[in-house]
């Protein structure tokens, strides 16, 4: 994904043609793009068929750019017919956020493709590629045959499927950083020896969890390749309905028709991740929504919530929305209600789960949602775009989503009984790893709120930062922070010089390299430990240091730690003896918190700011420079790793 | 099923969504000869479709054959479907 900085530039400038273009040929008045698009997704409904799949495709081909925020090439290189997804792919994709330009590669050829540097899968350069193998078209005996194989032919068979992978994979590794994305194996609907293969030495079942958990081992061993759950799907959609024995035998196409929009939706919630597009904050409404009933009318007493129908299913939804929060998804309330009847739930009703600790902002008045939705954003430093609202009334839902088309809204069932299931089945807060970080950020936020409360009762700023005892602990080339750094890197939209995102590999090898310094800092203060939260990656030239990389999560802005970074990068790099630190910011269409902090910390711009559209190059003349730190933050530099920060707790995929 | 004028007209535009055509233009005289992107993977994505759209399971031969507005109209016909 090296290259995608230079095409989001192109597809900023593109939406703006689009936008005029689609202004002036509309007759008055003008709906938003985005609005347009989420109507027709709304109408879509939860599985379109093919004919309305292609229709609505059509229909946002002129809106694309205006639609979408990140472009990507995307590859499948598959082992049957993946045309037809094609158009269910495309769709999914702009639903997400992602303008796809889509390569099949030619069908059955996927160790072919992977392996020639000339294939036309190399030539297309993707940066994302489905390995969509399926076992029962490598090894078709492992399926059809099972019993006519010796378990030794059979663990031979997978092995031998399993190695064709791994070293097709490994070798277009070493040419290409595109992101493979593999389609691990699904189990057989009726194993092949029936009641018996539950208690069987070797059983089909096990035989596929074992080709399976090889999968995982060769997708571990290649960076920046993860195994997508096809199995799972499979089982959530039916087995036995997953295929249609006719497309199948007629051309190839293994699963039915009726399946196209799950199976792309499937493969395109994978990619979501790696062009930062999951979601952050869980918005919820709570009359009706966290609680049955209106509190205002009926008290705290009086509301649905405890251990039977109707109240038991609040409990099992509040459940499921605290088990988000706990693998880092930020909740936040809005209600239109008086404060003092919704905090008597949050803080003394006992069936409550969710209290008020875990919700990082909250909006409790009688203003309009939308609204109080931009002032929560603005609160948590957070884009809009990265918020889903829950909310049971479909008047509410529609102002959000026809005032703020960027939020994803999600109305709440008529029945409590499915409200659980309306959690599940947001994959959009999907990450494809999951650090102590990640565990703990839902709780930093809440921190980070009664942080803000300090400031309200503080006089001045100094006094405020100095209450907050900040100890930064800074880490040069550790590589227990690699991951960690490389997911900072993949999350970080808005305070981050050029949006350029880097794999785990990427950082491992400029820790190596003499040539480049990674630096990690993270942030500890009176109200918990922050993790890593900054990345510089510097190119250390003798004369002059340049900034390659640099971000910080927004989480932290404002308390000037990142003029504190900068300051002592350059005191960094003087004493190296360094005449020059110079640094690039690229405009993109979230970073524009970054816009001016150069500025701020002393560098002079090559052109006025404001002058060129693109990319802008600052200078810190370092004999001159500014570099002491603030007397209220503590600099710990570390040879060895914090206790805590940094200890990525790499999986293949997400619990 | 037996509203031949709306039968048809879903047939219309099931046939013109698939390959991308106005509407009108889907008469029994249009053929897969008339229209490149009628080609065998959008048969079987029109046989499909149709199926979605009825309600109804054609035989797998129909994903090779009846390759024309006409043809289609027959084979629904065969299916309890006037078009």
């Amino acid at each position: 994904m090296q290259h995608r900085k230079h095409r989001r530039e192109a597809r900023i400038l593109t939406a703006k043609n689009a936008a005029a273009a689609a202004s002036a040929s509309l007759a008055a008045p003008v709906e938003d793009a985005r609005v347009r698009a989420v109507r027709l997704f709304d109408r879509l409904g939860s599985s379109p068929g093919i004919a309305a799949v292609a229709a609505a495709l059509r229909e946002l081909q002129p809106i694309r750019s205006a639609i979408t925020t990140v472009k990507l090439r995307i590859a499948a290189a598959a082992t049957f017919t993946f045309d037809p997804l094609r158009a269910a792919v495309d769709l999914q994709a702009l639903r997400a956020g992602i303008d796809a330009e889509l390569f099949i590669a030619p069908y059955g050829q996927v160790a072919q493709q992977l392996l020639d540097p000339a294939s036309p899968l190399a030539a297309f350069k993707p940066d994302v590629v489905f390995v969509a193998a399926r076992l029962a078209d490598l090894a078709p005996a492992v399926y059809d045959s099972f019993n006519s194989l010796t378990s030794a032919q059979a663990e031979a068979l997978v092995d031998g499927a399993v190695a064709a992978l791994r070293d097709a994979m490994a070798a277009f590794r070493g040419r290409s950083k595109a992101a493979l994305l593999i389609q691990n194996w699904e189990q057989p609907a009726r194993p092949a020896l029936g009641i018996a293969d539950g208690a069987a030495e070797t059983s089909h079942r096990g035989l596929i969890e074992r080709a399976n958990r090889a999968l995982r081992q060769v997708a571990a061993a290649i960076p920046n390749a993860f195994v997508m759950d096809y199995d799972g799907l499979v089982a959530r959609a039916g087995r036995d309905a997953w295929a249609d024995a006719r497309t199948a035998l007629f051309a190839r196409i293994p699963v039915a028709p009726g399946h196209y929009w799950a199976l792309a939706g499937f493969y395109v919630s994978h990619v979501r991740p790696l062009a930062g597009l999951s979601k952050k904050v869980l918005c919820l409404d709570a009359d009706n929504t966290l609680w049955g009933g209106v509190v205002g009318d009926v008290g705290a007493d009086g509301i649905a919530l405890g251990p039977d129908y109707p109240g038991n299913a609040f409990v099992a939804f509040q459940k499921r929305v605290l088990d988000l929060h706990r693998r880092g998804v930020v909740l936040a309330l809005c209600s239109k209600n008086e404060p003092a009847a919704v905090h008597d739930v949050l803080d003394r009703h006992g069936d409550m789960v969710l209290r008020r600790e875990h919700f990082a902002a909250m909006r409790i008045n009688w203003d309009a949602k939308p609204a109080n939705l931009q002032s929560i954003a603005a609160e948590l430093n957070l884009g809009l775009d990265s918020f889903v609202f829950l909310d049971d009334s479909p008047v509410e839902c529609e102002m959000v989503r026809s005032a703020l088309p960027q939020v994803l809204c999600v109305t709440m069932p008529a029945e409590p009984a499915a409200y659980a299931a309306v959690v599940d089945a947001l994959n959009c807060f999907d990450q494809w790893t999951l650090s102590e970080e990640d565990r703990r950020r839902g709780e930093m936020y809440a921190a980070e709120s009664r942080r803000r409360q300090l400031q309200t009762v503080t006089v001045d700023l100094p006094t405020f930062y100095r209450q907050l005892d900040m100890a930064v602990s800074i880490g040069i080339d550790q590589p227990l922070h690699a991951a960690r750094a490389a997911q900072l890197a993949a999350r970080t939209n808005q305070f981050n010089m050029h949006t350029v995102r880097c794999t785990e590999d990427d950082i491992r090898r400029w820790m190596a390299d003499p040539g480049y310094q990674v630096v990690t800092l993270a942030l500890a203060d009176r109200f918990g430990d922050n993790g890593i939260v900054g990345l510089a990656v510097v190119r250390t030239a003798t004369g002059q240091w340049t900034l390659h990389m640099f971000l910080m999560s927004c989480r932290i802005l404002g308390r000037t730690v990142e003029q504190a970074f900068v300051r002592w990068l350059a005191a960094r790099a003087r004493a190296a003896g360094a005449a020059a630190l110079v640094a690039e910011f690229v405009p993109t269409a979230k970073n524009k918190p970054f816009a001016g902090f150069y500025g701020d910390c002393g560098f002079s711009a090559e052109s006025a700011a404001g002058e060129v559209a693109g990319p802008q190059r600052w200078t810190l003349a370092l004999e001159a420079a500014d570099t002491t730190i603030p007397d209220w933050i503590r600099i710990v530099e570390s040879a060895e790793p914090p206790a805590d920060a940094g200890r990525a707790n790499s999986t293949e995929s997400g619990p | 099923m037996t509203d031949r004028h709306s039968n048809l007209d879903r047939l219309q535009q099931v046939v013109a969504a698939v390959l991308g055509l106005d509407p009108a233009r889907v008469d029994d005289n249009l053929t897969h000869d008339h229209v490149d992107t009628w080609d065998s993977l959008n048969h079987i994505n029109i046989i499909s479709a149709l199926e979605q759209e009825f309600g109804i399971v054609l035989p797998t031969g129909s994903m090779a054959d009846h390759q024309s507005v006409r043809g289609l109209r027959a084979l629904l016909g065969q299916h309890g479907i006037e078009a």
